[in-house]
Order: structure tokens, then sequence, then C-alpha cells
């Protein structure tokens, strides 16, 4: 299974190109285009790991969609294309079962089976400031399909680095961090609007996004009609 | 008249230069800019009552624009809605090509025909995003999509399209449209629905859709409490 990447840094699409016997788990709206050959299963993820519950924990704290669909190639060969919900761009990181990687809920994209997605990790949760803070964490070999809301920029982090919250995509483990809020005072940071911010320090990739989805939510939403409670 | 399109893939703006008494068909608001020496019509293509079939049916505006350059070296420019690309197909005499009624942004020809009742029927129960318009040659049609054009050759196998991703295909396919067999979220209609094309052909998908868009928006809106 490889994902080839196409239309950076706007609009882009992933194609992931399955072999006979190959599969990929993908987040549920992201299917754009595939094969008919493919056979596809909802499903919450590896041996169905987690209850119900866990998905729904999941849907409602990460932003994502509460299934994915697993697309299987068993006779053929054949592929799936896949793109996010907002324009930007998508980024394929190779995990070698050495670092896991921590992923923003709604970044998360796409997997072989090789990579566990664990949905157990809950990251952050009770902050007081709405923005979803929810990880998942991806572990074992094999690549990671993400998107980012505007452009990504992948760094690689040697010493200290503060990153809002709804700017993170992902992080590799291994990393230490806090979250924190961005001025002194509660008060002032809630005035500053910068929210709330990770405060890393170590060694190790991090992945950002040029835009931040809940930004753009609040300035468009704002404008449309108010719908039912 | 000589046409290009600028700022493709993400922001595409076509450009035409026209000459005396050169004519260009669009899409009710897509004109961006033009020279002072090219007269507009609006018009309704197709008499009344076609225009407001089409209007029913194929969800496209009820009014076109006809620009006609009174001078030499006018310019033009139109664009779709929607950021993302454009791209443009000459037919010649009889030729066919299929575009969804969204997609279409101009054409130059008189002779061009746009039928809307094909697919309409088959459109209206498949739920909204898939009404298709034929086109007939000769001429030239533009049309645009919201992201990138993805364009995927069909052979024997066949393909799926999610049908909020269609933008257009080429004469020799066919296509049924069914509920996608994995989970997709039914938050609006339209979602959650694919075409089957069967045939020989080229099928153009357009990488975002407006519906995820706007389910993304959605939790946004301001809630609405009381009466």
């Amino acid at each position: 299974m490889h994902f080839e990447v196409q239309y950076n840094p706007a609009h882009s699409l992933a194609t992931a190109h399955l072999s006979p016997g190959e599969s990929v788990r993908a987040e549920a709206s992201a299917m754009v285009s595939m094969s008919p050959s493919l056979t596809v299963e909802t499903n919450t993820g590896p041996q169905g790991r987690g209850g119900f519950f866990t998905k729904a924990k999941r849907g409602l704290l990460g932003g994502e969609s509460f299934f994915q669909n697993v697309f299987r190639a068993s006779g053929k060969a054949g592929h799936v294309c896949l793109a996010p919900r907002l324009c930007g761009s998508m980024v394929v990181h190779e995990l070698s079962g050495q670092r896991d990687l921590l992923i923003q809920g709604s970044s998360y994209v796409a997997a072989p089976d090789s990579v566990d997605i664990n949905t157990q990790f809950q990251g952050f949760k009770g902050f007081f400031s709405g923005e979803s803070l929810f990880f998942l964490k991806a572990s074992g070999t094999g690549p990671v399909l993400m998107n980012a809301f505007g452009a990504i920029e992948e760094m690689e982090l040697n010493g200290e680095m503060v990153v809002d919250t709804g700017h993170l995509v992902a992080f590799e483990s291994g990393i230490n961090y806090e979250v924190t809020k961005a001025a002194a005072g509660w008060i002032s940071s809630f005035l500053s609007g910068e929210g709330l911010v990770l405060r890393m320090s170590g060694r190790g990739k991090v992945f950002i996004q040029s835009r931040n989805p809940s930004e753009f939510g609040r300035t468009v939403g704002s404008l449309l009609p108010a719908r039912r409670g | 008249m000589q046409f290009e399109i600028l700022d493709s893939p993400d922001f595409a703006l076509l450009q035409l230069r026209m000459d005396t008494g050169d004519e260009v068909v669009a899409e009710s608001g897509a004109m961006v800019a033009q020279d002072g020496q090219i007269s507009v019509k609006t018009n309704v293509r197709g008499g009344l009552m076609g225009a407001a079939k089409r209007k029913l049916l194929g969800g496209e505006s009820l009014f076109q624009n006809t620009f006609v350059a009174q001078a030499d070296g006018q310019r033009l420019y139109l664009a779709a809605p929607s950021e993302g690309d454009m791209q443009s197909r000459d037919l010649g005499p009889g030729e066919e090509f299929f575009l969804t009624s969204g997609a279409y942004v101009a054409h130059i020809g008189k002779e061009l025909q746009i039928d809307t009742k094909f697919g309409g029927v088959k459109g209206f129960f498949s739920g909204v995003g898939l009404f298709m318009l034929r086109i007939v040659g000769p001429g030239r049609v533009f049309y645009g999509s919201y992201g990138a054009l993805h364009s995927v050759e069909i052979g024997a196998e066949g393909y799926v399209v999610d049908t909020g991703h269609i933008v257009g295909f080429t004469p020799g396919l066919s296509y049924k449209v069914r509920p996608f067999n994995g989970f997709k979220g039914l938050f609006f209609s339209g979602e959650g629905l694919v075409a089957e094309f069967q045939g020989e052909g080229t099928v153009f998908a357009q990488t975002r859709d407006a519906a995820s868009l706007a389910s993304f928006l959605h939790p946004f809106r301001p809630v609405q409490r009381g009466e």
C-alpha cells in the first residue's frame, strides 16, 4: 500500500494504491472515488478495537467522523482517492516502529492495517476554551496520511517551541509537551485570542498547519443564519 | 477570438480576447471584468419554458449573458464561483460532453447546444448534485471545479465517484447512482451517494466538494434559542 499525494498545496488529493490483499482505513467522509473492485466496510479500527462509546468520544472530541471506512483489494489491485473537507495540503509520515506519532483528531486521514490508530489516548480535556484538543496515537510501521488546513510545515524540533493548538497537526512521541495558556493569566489569555498553546521541548518532528480551522469556522459561521439548537 | 486560462490551478480566471462581432455566452454571475466596447445581452436560453425547466432540474441560473464585442481587441474575464481550476473542451459537430450543472462556466459557438433534459429525471431521484447537462458541439465549452480537476481514464473495470465530486465525463460512459456502502455521513443531502460508471471514457472529478465545506461550517452557525 502506498499513498500518492497530488495537487498540493491548496487542493490536495491522495490516492491509496492497493495491491491484492492490502487494505487502507480512511476517515469516513474522505472518499472521492475508487476502483469498483474494492470492498468497503465500515469499521472502528483494526480488530474493532474499543467499544462504541470510544468511537462516539472520538467523533465528538476529535472533530473526526465516528467511523472509518476500510477499503480492501481482495482479488485484484485497485485504488481509492481521498480528500479532506477544507482546502489545504496533505502529507505522508512514515512510521518506522521507533517513535509514535500524536495526531490532532481532525488532521488524521488514512493509514494501512500495519499502523495502529489508538483512540483510547485521550490527550487533553476539560479546558474551557472550546478548542477540541484530541489526539490520536499512531504506532507501528507504515505510512500515515494527514491533512492540513492551509499549507503544512514539517519542522525539526531541537530545543523548545510553542505552537497554537489550532495550528498543530502532529508531533513525534518522545517530545515533552504541556498544554498551557498563551498569556500569563487565564483572562488575558482568553482575550489574546490565542487560546491554548502546546509548549514542547526535546527533539523530533513537528507538523503545523498555516490556518486554524476553528478560527475559520467562527469567522464564517457567525455570518450564517442561526440553526436550531 | 483567443483565450487563456490564467491563475490555474487554484484560482482559475478565463481571459478572452474578442474582435468585432465575437460572441461569448456565460453563466450569469461569471463576469469578473470586461473592456468598454463589449455589449451584454441577458437572455433566457431555450425559451422561457426551457429555462424554467433548467432552473428547476439543472439547478443552474435562469439567465445567461451573451457578450458581443463591438470593437477589436476587447478583453473579457470570467470566473467560476468557487476556488479551483478551469478547463475547456473543443467539441466537433454533433460531439457530446456531459457536465454537472454547477460546473458550466461559458461557451463559444452559436450552434452549441445545452440539453438539460439529459439525466434530469434520473438526477431528480438520486439526490442533489447530479443534474447533468448534455453539451453538443460544435463549439468550445469552459467548465470549472471546486479544487483541482482530476481526470480518470475509465476502462473495462468501470469506476466509482462520489456524486459531489463529479464535474463531467466524456461520451461512451453510462452511470447509475447508488448509496455508498461505507459510511459517509448523511448530514446534507447528496452526501453518501456514488455514481458507478461503466463504459470507456474519461471522468473529471473535483478534489473538494461544497457539501463537505457546508458540513464543516454547520456547527459554527449561531444557535437559535427559544421562539
